[in-house]
């Protein structure tokens, strides 16, 4: 038995790789750990090694092997069963100790990770019944979190007025009023109320970022700003914010074509050359970039560089050509189902679930073009549970082998059980035990006989017993009765003969008696160790038949189970890899219309340019044939 | 401008809403994941049961109860002592030999408790010795046999091979004892 400083609270330390949260709030009881099977269910639980961890956990519980942890045991479980992905079966536990926990601060703390976890994962009326069931018992800055993840549920749920109602009223000034105001300016924008999310969006903007988040931040606050006024037909005012977005960064293409835009609707298209032309260096797989080519043969036709302008629009054809060609490439390449191996390949064999993510994306030219996709919470969750799929399906088609292996094991044994059955009847029919059992008790009826009527001579070993003869006889005998001197003297020496050996069996019939009867007990515990065999091998006898069936059963029913869990793991992998397949090619053929239509727009502006060349080419021809 | 405009359009949009259009497309099926979720969700649930049931018919046909008998090793503290390996010998025969990794050895230490060999053993007494080996104090290489004889009764037995810190002498400790 461990005195351990695993901490007894189990719903903090305990669970602090599953509920980080949860653990701050932990004190450092030791706990005892008394039952095995639970000391090997932590085992895995600390190596984040779930599934083992919550199949040891489900057999002990089974065999109600878990005495001494029964409340801990249901706590671990809902706790594994969350880190595992298994979010319901998870919040059904939480939920039943819940509704017992009388510290609200605990209760508080779960519903929010709970929360957290059904967000991430798009359920969000759940997400929303969870913190509803919240009090105000969280920390500052976790109150802070979960006022944010409701306002964010608000949003996605398309209630922005009370989203906004929600966001307007947040005080304080921590890293979470950025996000606050950031997400009020969004809801205020998608409510229709462009003019009051322009104030906030501007004094976002304008603050000194702290870090990399904060200054992040700042420019989509600046983007999402410029964007709306150019929209709102305000291009001079757009500038300044578009202008404070960083140059490296992931808003900075945006912002330089944004800056781009307001010039030339300002009909500076000199200057709006400028930021286009930065633009043009950069990645093509950014529609930034893309549209950035289409703007510059744009800007130039307005600076009447037709030639130029021309040349610039035929590039862009030619580069959207080659871009569409490598996304059709892409598509083939998700398509054909090779983009799961290459994804999962990283220890596919780990069950580490909740928290598994694909850590480095791996190299190839799709990667380029689905990185945005592999960011979104949709792809990544199915991603998970695809892999958490191909783990079970492994998982059942090593049990399938061992299963076989036990099924032949079973019919050994079974053989050799029923070969050795009339072996052990014969043997044992040739042994009658109660006869032994008789015979023994009355071996002890006559050595209390013997002990009572002190019979020394019952005692007395074969040669004495034959010298004893000897002597009586010849003490009877004639010779020994003749009255001669001889004979006296014959008589005398008879009788003291006579006397030693009596005194001698005299002398050794107490423990001659005691080890008779030490080995008349020894003889009875052997006959009742006998007896309890018998009883044994009877029992076995009568048991074992049964247990054979019940093995049978369970070996024989198992197969078929896997059989059939293997057969809809198929069909829920393939269904979920369909969907990840659609969500990849959906994003790439969106990708590709883009890319459509700008070739289109390029191509008409061509077009355009080339009529206009040769209408002024025919009125030049016609000019010339006048003169 | 009109060209203009509807390039810009559908841009400044994805900025302002904070998702691509694309993303939006495949964001915008929340109902075919849930479905699809659930359906995983009760896939676990079954794999997770029948695998209890396979782990519990291996261990009932493995080592039946009457014959059982489990070593655990346990790590308490553990500061003067860094784990490498467990050898086992059982009535003079080695019956294991464990390396552990860095990451069970942390789950040890944890409270986590390895059982590191089962066996099936006729009743009467037996003796086990097991070679611990790892680091000691100073980090210096460290060998040590615990041994113990036990009997075997009727019924499943639990072995506990435990290392503790003796913190008088700064040395490690390692007992085995019956698991009660």
């Amino acid at each position: 038995m461990l005195q351990r400083r695993t901490p007894i609270f189990a719903l903090l330390l305990l669970l602090a790789p599953v509920f980080p949260t949860l653990a701050a709030k932990g004190e450092q009881d030791p706990i005892v750990v008394n039952d095995p099977q639970y000391g090997e269910v932590l085992f895995y639980f600390y190596q984040e090694d779930y599934f083992p961890a919550i199949v040891r956990l489900l057999s002990a519980k089974q065999q109600v092997l878990l005495t001494d942890h029964i409340e801990q045991a249901d706590l671990l479980l809902g706790g594994m069963f969350l880190s595992y992905g298994h979010h319901l079966e998870a919040a059904g536990i939480f939920e039943r100790l819940l509704a017992d926990n009388t510290d609200p601060e605990i209760r508080d703390r779960t519903w929010f990770f709970l929360a957290k976890i059904w967000k991430q994962r798009g359920y969000l009326d759940k997400a929303e019944a969870a913190l509803a069931q919240m009090g105000d018992e969280l920390p500052d800055n976790m109150m802070r979190e979960a006022r944010m993840l409701q306002a964010q549920i608000l949003i996605d749920t398309g209630r922005y007025g009370e989203a906004v109602a929600k966001l307007a009223s947040w005080r304080g000034r921590t890293e979470w009023s950025g996000y606050a105001k950031f997400n009020l300016g969004v809801a205020l924008v998608r409510n229709g109320d462009v003019e009051t999310a322009s104030g906030i969006l501007d004094e976002l903007g304008s603050m000194n970022p702290y870090n990399e988040e904060t200054a992040a931040l700042r420019d989509k606050a600046n983007l999402a700003l410029g964007y709306s006024l150019l929209q709102d037909g305000r291009p001079g005012a757009a500038k300044e914010p578009l202008q404070r977005v960083r140059l490296e960064g992931p808003f900075s293409n945006k912002a330089l074509l944004g800056v781009g835009w307001a010039d030339a609707e300002l009909n500076n298209y000199e200057r709006a050359l400028v930021p286009w032309m930065e633009l043009q260096g950069r990645d093509l797989l950014d529609p930034a970039v893309q549209e950035a080519m289409l703007a510059i043969p744009y800007g130039l036709s307005e600076l009447e560089s037709i030639s130029q302008a021309a040349d610039h629009y035929l590039n862009a054809v030619e580069a959207f050509y080659e871009e569409t060609n490598r996304i059709d490439r892409t598509i083939e390449f998700v398509e054909s189902g090779d983009m799961f191996a290459k994804y999962l390949v990283e220890s596919p064999s780990d069950s580490s679930g909740w928290y598994w993510q694909i850590a480095d994306l791996p190299e190839g030219p799709e990667t380029r073009y689905l990185y945005h996709l592999l960011a979104t919470h949709a792809f990544q969750e199915g991603l998970k549970n695809y892999r958490d799929l191909t783990y079970l399906h492994d998982n059942l088609t090593n049990w399938q082998q061992s299963i076989n292996v036990y099924t032949a094991m079973l019919e050994t044994r079974l053989e050799a059980y029923e070969d050795q059955v009339p072996r052990v009847e014969n043997t044992l029919g040739r042994t009658n035990i109660d006869d032994l059992i008789e015979r023994k008790l009355e071996y002890d009826a006559l050595i209390t006989n013997i002990e009572r009527s002190n019979d020394w001579l019952a005692l007395a070993t074969e040669e004495e017993f034959e010298l004893w003869g000897e002597i009586t006889s010849l003490e009877i005998s004639p010779a020994a009765s003749a009255n001669i001197p001889e004979a006296a003297e014959v008589r005398e020496k008879i009788s003291l003969l006579k006397g030693v050996l009596q005194w001698q069996l005299e002398r050794e019939f107490g423990s001659r008696l005691w080890e008779i009867r030490r080995n008349l007990r020894d003889t009875g515990e052997l006959l009742v160790e006998t007896q309890r065999a018998r009883r044994q091998i009877d029992e076995t006898m009568r048991t074992e038949p049964l247990k054979f069936a019940d093995f049978s059963d369970r070996v024989y029913g198992l197969g078929p189970r896997i059989d059939t869990m293997q057969v809809r793991l198929d069909e829920t992998m393939a269904d979920q890899r369909e969907y990840l397949q659609s969500i990849a090619v959906n994003e790439l053929q969106a990708q590709k219309r883009r890319l459509d239509t700008y070739t289109l727009q390029a191509r008409f502006a061509l077009a355009a340019i080339y009529d206009q060349a040769s209408a002024e080419a025919e009125s030049l021809q016609e000019a010339e044939t006048l003169q | 401008m009109t060209r203009r405009m509807i390039i810009s359009w559908g841009l400044a949009l994805m900025l302002i809403f904070g998702v691509t259009t694309a993303q939006e497309e495949s964001e915008s099926s929340p109902d075919k994941f849930r479905v699809l979720d659930e359906d995983v969700q009760d896939l676990k649930k079954e794999v997770l049961d029948l695998n209890r049931d396979l782990f519990l018919l291996e261990e009932e046909l493995l080592f039946p109860a009457n014959s059982q008998v489990a070593f655990f090793v346990s790590l308490d503290v553990g500061e003067y002592f860094e784990l490498d390996s467990v050898n086992l010998k059982i009535d003079g025969k080695e019956v294991a030999n464990y390396l552990y990794t860095e990451r069970e050895v942390g789950a040890l230490a944890r409270g986590g408790v390895h059982r590191v060999h089962m066996a099936n053993l006729k009743t009467g007494d037996h003796e086990l010795i097991a070679v611990f080996t790892g680091k000691g104090p100073s980090t210096r290489a460290y060998r040590r046999a615990a041994t113990m004889t036990f009997g075997k009764g009727i019924g499943a037995k639990y072995l506990e091979l435990e290392i503790t810190d003796r913190v008088k002498k700064q040395q490690p400790e390692f007992v085995i004892k019956e698991w009660e």
